[in-house]
């Protein structure tokens, strides 16, 4: 852990009755990141992100944000927090602009300020032509956006993002990802918590994997990838092979484990130069005919398969 | 005050069911007053639809028959019991007197009662037999006297025709009457009920949403101050609904009511009534989470206080064993601070001392019911 971390967790533990949702978690994100916390339902990224923001108490550890530790009444650091919440949080009765001016004024008191912030978080997040709206009228994708412009508006060093693209059609969560991003050009540092792991991949500079509320691994994409032992995986389709043929492609070199189902062949290899060739070969010295072929560098679901021995979607 | 400005803006929102429900209370304050006002001009002496049946046809029968007629209104009526039934049935006859032949020997100077048909359990019955045994007990002394029958009966009648003169006791300055101000007091705990529960309801549910509750806690605003703010709502929601309410008396029956000399106890009256509605209707959003809930629970809450404690139904009128139970509700205490309000000018010592009783009441309701809101609001909090 570095000096010039923007938030540092150290040792946290919370639990409900008997149940540990957090397990001596231990983080730190630095200024300018895009930081992804990666876990399926129910590992405790919600969990963690409820004790950074002091909305819960937790039984040991401690955070530090900004360098300062954070509390329930620390008014100074929330300011220069944006929190955009798994679930839609915006007030039915009022407008889209409204909404958006009403949790601004939870930060930014002068009005004139407030009005420009109001058209500008308008603007980014594409509602321009919905501001006049409610809610109940805006689609899944408009309604995830006034959630981001409401958690965004008063521009703050640091975004808290929980789940913002669950239940999103892709062009939306394109638009949404893209926003993101150009947030973070424009200088905060984002905390995006998510299940989907190549939204993750996409736009996280360092992920960390939590399962039952412990972390697992942290880097980058290629760090976490440089972890695991597959290297490269090679489906080969409309394939036949007996068990004779299917001990002898186990026993080819960085071969570690396959999977042969629906005459489909998956064979995930260790790094190593030339091991398609290698298979390649293999199946025209004997002479057994095939489909399509394809070869896949190792996903963040690979890392996350080797790593928790599961499906993040579980 | 963000968080006070949000508040009134979703007032803002659900204004046209505050004026839905002042219509509604205007169109029953006025309907109740018509239909009790026209009848309570002061005494009136009771008249019914009688009939009466003559068998005996001799002059003690028709004098009987006109000493009647003087105080109600004769209906002819053949002498069939099958019509006789269905007239009365139907209420186009409330009472049948049968004279039977040789009258005067058998009830005049016998002990013979007349045979009479009443509608079961009448009032008005019992009024009329006593008119009967009034025209013969004095025609007997009349006679008894020396008098001719035709004299006696014709000196009874004559008699009869002197009226007593009443005053009604004028306790409240109008003649006795309730003030009609008095009737549109009666109804407000309705709609001060109906408008606070509603519209704070539906308020306190989108504030009490968890998701939004969430983010105001992220917020830069300490929690505490946000509260204050929303007090702050709450207070100045009463009040405006408050002073709607109260100027409606004024605009509709000014003068009366501004020249009564309880009309600052009844502006009182009704602003306990405010603070009593306002613990409700913190109560009802502690205790629903869902907008659709809210004209259900405000209803039950609204329509069954009024039916209980006197606001539709006077409370005179009601049950022992309802005012029994409906002195567990806040608007029985309001409702009879109003009824000595009405009744009565100037108080005496026991009524102030009653009426700031009814007063106590109310204020330890609103204090109650505003405890009962926060414990179940706390435990919800840290469940």
């Amino acid at each position: 852990m570095s000096s010039s971390d923007m938030i540092r967790i150290e040792n946290l533990v919370k639990r409900y009755q008997d149940l540990v949702a957090l397990d001596h978690l231990t983080l730190s994100i630095q200024e300018g990141e895009i930081f992804g916390l990666l876990g399926p339902n129910g590992s405790g990224k919600t969990t963690a992100i409820n004790c950074m923001l002091a909305l819960l108490k937790y039984d040991k550890g401690s955070i530090t944000v900004f360098g300062r530790n954070m509390q329930p009444d620390s008014y100074d650091i929330k300011k220069q927090i944006g929190v955009v919440m798994q679930n839609v949080a915006v007030f039915e009765q009022m407008s889209v602009q409204e909404n958006i001016d009403y949790f601004c004024g939870l930060y930014i008191r002068d009005k004139a300020k407030r009005q420009s912030l109001v058209e500008e978080a308008i603007a980014f997040t594409g509602l321009t032509d919905y501001r006049k709206m409610r809610p109940k009228k805006l689609s899944g994708g408009l309604l995830r956006r006034l959630n981001i412009a409401c958690g965004i508006v008063h521009k703050p060093r640091l975004i808290i993002m929980d789940e913002p693209t669950v239940a999103v059609d892709p062009q939306s969560r394109n638009k949404i990802l893209e926003g993101i991003v150009e947030l973070n050009r424009q200088g905060s540092t984002i905390i995006y918590t998510s299940h989907y792991m190549d939204e993750v991949e996409q736009i996280c500079s360092r992920i960390a994997i939590i399962d039952h509320g412990r972390v697992l691994a942290t880097g980058t994409t290629e760090e976490l990838k440089q972890m695991i032992k597959t290297g490269e995986t090679i489906t080969i389709e409309a394939i036949e092979l007996d068990d004779t043929l299917l001990a002898a492609v186990r026993g080819l070199p960085h071969v570690f484990d396959l999977t042969y189902e629906d005459r489909i062949l998956k064979i995930r290899l260790s790094t190593a130069r030339h091991n398609l060739v290698r298979i390649l070969n293999f199946l025209k010295e004997h002479d057994i005919s095939f489909g399509r072929v394809f070869s896949e560098l190792p996903t963040l679901n690979d890392v996350f398969l080797e790593i928790t021995g599961k499906e993040l979607r579980d | 005050m963000t968080v006070f400005k949000g508040f009134l803006l979703i007032t803002k929102r659900n204004i046209h069911m505050m004026f839905l429900y002042i219509a509604i209370f205007l169109t029953i304050a006025i309907a109740a007053q018509k239909m009790t006002g026209g009848n309570q001009s002061g005494f009136k002496q009771e008249s019914l639809n009688i009939a009466v049946i003559d068998r005996d046809g001799g002059k003690l029968a028709r004098g009987l028959a006109d000493y009647l007629a003087q105080y109600h209104t004769l209906v002819d009526l053949p002498d069939d019991p099958s019509v006789i039934q269905d007239r009365m049935f139907y209420r186009e006859v409330y009472y049948i007197v049968t004279i039977p032949e040789d009258f005067e020997d058998r009830c005049l100077y016998g002990d013979e009662l007349l045979p009479v048909t009443k509608v079961p359990g009448s009032n008005s019955g019992f009024y009329v037999d006593q008119q009967i045994n009034t025209f013969l007990n004095d025609v007997r002394v009349m006679a008894a006297s020396g008098f001719s029958l035709a004299d006696a009966v014709a000196e009874v009648i004559d008699n009869s025709k002197d009226t007593a003169q009443v005053t009604m006791l004028d306790k409240n300055g109008f003649g006795g009457e309730q003030p009609l101000h008095a009737v549109m007091f009666q109804f407000i705990p309705y709609i001060l009920i109906s408008i606070l529960c509603y519209s704070l309801g539906a308020i306190m549910i989108a504030f009490h949403n968890p998701d939004v509750k969430r983010r105001m806690m992220c917020s830069a605003i300490p929690v505490r101050r946000q509260n204050h703010q929303l007090v702050l709502g709450y207070i100045l929601v009463g009040i405006i609904v408050w002073i709607i309410c109260t100027l409606m008396p004024f605009l509709l029956y000014g003068k009366d009511f501004v020249n009564d000399p309880n009309m600052p106890y009844y502006l009182l009256n009704s602003f306990l009534m405010t603070l009593v509605s306002l613990s409700l209707a913190f109560l009802v959003s502690t205790l629903i989470s869902r907008d659709e809930l809210i004209s259900a629970v405000v209803n039950v809450i609204s329509l069954g206080m009024s039916f209980l404690c006197g606001v539709f139904v006077d409370l005179d009128i009601l049950g022992k064993g309802v005012r029994t139970f409906a002195q567990f509700l806040p608007v029985y205490w309001y409702e009879l601070a109003n009824n000595l309000l009405a009744g009565n000018q100037s108080l005496s010592r026991a009524q102030t001392v009653s009426l700031l009783t009814d007063y106590g009441m109310q204020l330890l309701f609103a204090a109650a019911i505003l405890g009962v809101a926060l414990v179940i609001s706390r435990n919800r909090r840290t469940a």
